[in-house]
């Protein structure tokens, strides 16, 4: 579904990503973590082309994201994704955060963008909230509602940042909660996150990153078993501990 | 202390300074403002745009625009206009703009200039994961400026878009060197016609300075209201 081939960016001289390569099947779970200033946002910003990278290649669904002749909003409006901050747009109520990019983008009707995004906020358990502005939500509940609108777009795959790490330590299972709900339901998810707890749920994978490149790709049992490297060693050792 | 000024030339002439005068005046703010703030907007998307011919031709305009007094701009292109209208449709002859279309051609160019700076300052307040998130529905350029960016953006600078407005409402007094008939023009015809000059400048002065004060506290009291909450 998803496919990252050698891939490599830099910020001027400064080389963020240097030669990641990976892949998330249909369905799977893939938990991308590292310490701070490793290139986990910037990977997975590169996923939906929000970051242009300088080489290698990237596929979703088989179409190249790096090819300038791509439509890249269309290939966007496909793959749903959730940010640290929520970035829901302040300005507009719940359900109008929820309706646009399915009218504007999708093209469909109001009344249908309507009953989808009640439908949406139904199954995160806000639906009492519609009409209220993101301000007047708490974070876990903005969270929520960002899920729920990446959602609306029926995403073919779903790229999480950092979802849970801006929340306090009460609102983050219930963010949580939705997500591994999405898992079992066969969504194919790259999560980045130090939510180990997660992790051990619901990821066939994990990815560790340090210094821009893709130090570790293993599945689950290994990786909470035995890391290969001792950089992932000494970042699990040092998130589990607290 | 009022011997000698006859203060009755203002109640003669109301008819004439307002109803000419100031709808003149009134008319050319309102016009250059939305002019100017559209066009405004347009010059800080290129401005702010990473395709450098499009942000350096921008660049240079406003440069020019705020390097030049306004008098200058109003006499030229009140002498210019007819001639480059009539380049642009391929006419042989200059053609025939009023005082009040060459005014409002000038003031909407010009505080583009100004306007534009605004809307840069509000669009950069805007932060990046808000065009990211927009981006990311599939929304293209246009749609996530004009849905996300923009909305939020102008909220936030209405306070400061007023008060430049303030700023153009007084500024538009400089027609008078094309011998427009705006307040002041009014006044001051009037003033010469009869003689009147401390009483009729008094009163311009007056009526300016009351229509700028309420509209600056209007201003402060939509600054804590109008921003968007976060
Ligand atoms: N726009 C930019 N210009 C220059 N350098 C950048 C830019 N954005 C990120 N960087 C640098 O790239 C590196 C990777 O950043 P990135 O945000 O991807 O890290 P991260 O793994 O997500 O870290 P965190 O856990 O703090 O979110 C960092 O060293 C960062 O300083
Ligand atoms: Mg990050």
């Amino acid at each position: 579904m998803i496919s990252l081939k050698n891939v490599a960016k830099w910020y001027g001289s400064f080389q963020v990503l240097a030669d990641c390569s990976t892949e998330v099947a249909k369905g799977e779970v893939v938990v991308v973590c590292g310490p701070s200033g490793s290139g986990k946002s910037t990977l997975i910003k590169c996923v939906n082309g929000l970051e242009p990278f300088q080489k290698g290649e990237i596929t979703v669904d088989g179409i190249s994201v790096g090819d300038p002749k791509t439509n890249l909003p269309k290939l966007r409006s496909r793959v749903g994704m959730v940010f640290q901050h929520f970035e829901l747009f302040p300005h507009m109520t719940v359900m109008q955060n929820l309706t646009l990019g399915q009218v504007k983008v999708l093209g469909r009707s109001r009344e249908e963008a309507l009953q989808k995004g009640m439908k949406l906020l139904e199954r995160v358990g806000l639906s009492a909230h519609k009409d209220k502005f993101p301000a007047q939500l708490s974070g876990g509940q903005q969270q929520r509602v960002a899920i729920a609108r990446a959602l609306s777009m029926d995403p073919i795959a779903m790229l999480f940042d950092e979802p849970t790490s801006a929340l306090d330590p009460e609102m983050i299972n219930e963010v949580l909660d939705v997500m591994v709900e999405l898992a079992k339901e066969g969504m194919t998810m790259m999560v980045v996150t130090h939510e180990m707890g997660f992790a051990r749920k619901v990821a066939r994978r994990v990815i560790f990153m340090d210094a821009g490149r893709i130090v570790e790709d293993a599945g689950k049992e290994e990786f909470f078993g035995t890391p290969r490297s001792e950089r992932a060693q000494l970042f699990l050792s040092k998130i589990l501990h607290h | 202390m009022f011997a000698g000024y006859d203060f009755d030339v203002i109640q003669r002439s109301l008819p004439y300074l307002f109803r000419d005068g100031m709808t003149f005046t009134v008319t050319l703010t309102l016009i250059a403002m939305s002019g100017g703030i559209v066009f405004g907007t347009l010059l800080a998307m290129m401005r702010l745009s990473s395709f450098t011919p499009l942000s350096a031709l921008s660049g240079g305009y406003v440069n020019l625009m705020r390097s030049v007094p306004l008098v200058l701009v109003i006499f030229w292109f009140f002498f210019l206009v007819p001639y480059i209208g009539a380049w642009a449709i391929g006419a042989n002859e200059p053609i025939r703009v009023g005082a009040f279309w060459s005014a409002a051609i000038t003031f909407t160019m010009f505080e583009a200039a100004y306007y534009c700076e605004i809307m840069r300052a509000g669009i950069q307040s805007i932060p990046r994961g808000q065009v990211w998130s927009g981006y990311a529905l599939g929304l293209d350029y246009w749609q996530t400026m004009g849905h996300i960016v923009l909305p939020q953006a102008f909220r936030n600078m209405v306070p400061v878009l007023l008060t430049q407005t303030i700023i153009l409402f007084q500024d538009t007094s400089l027609v008078y060197v094309i011998s427009a008939t705006d307040f002041l023009g009014a006044a001051s015809k009037i003033a010469n016609r009869d003689y009147r000059l401390v009483e009729m400048y008094t009163f311009v002065a007056v009526v300016y300075f009351i229509i700028s004060y309420a509209l600056s506290q209007v201003v402060r009291r939509l600054q804590d209201r109008i921003a968007v909450i976060r």
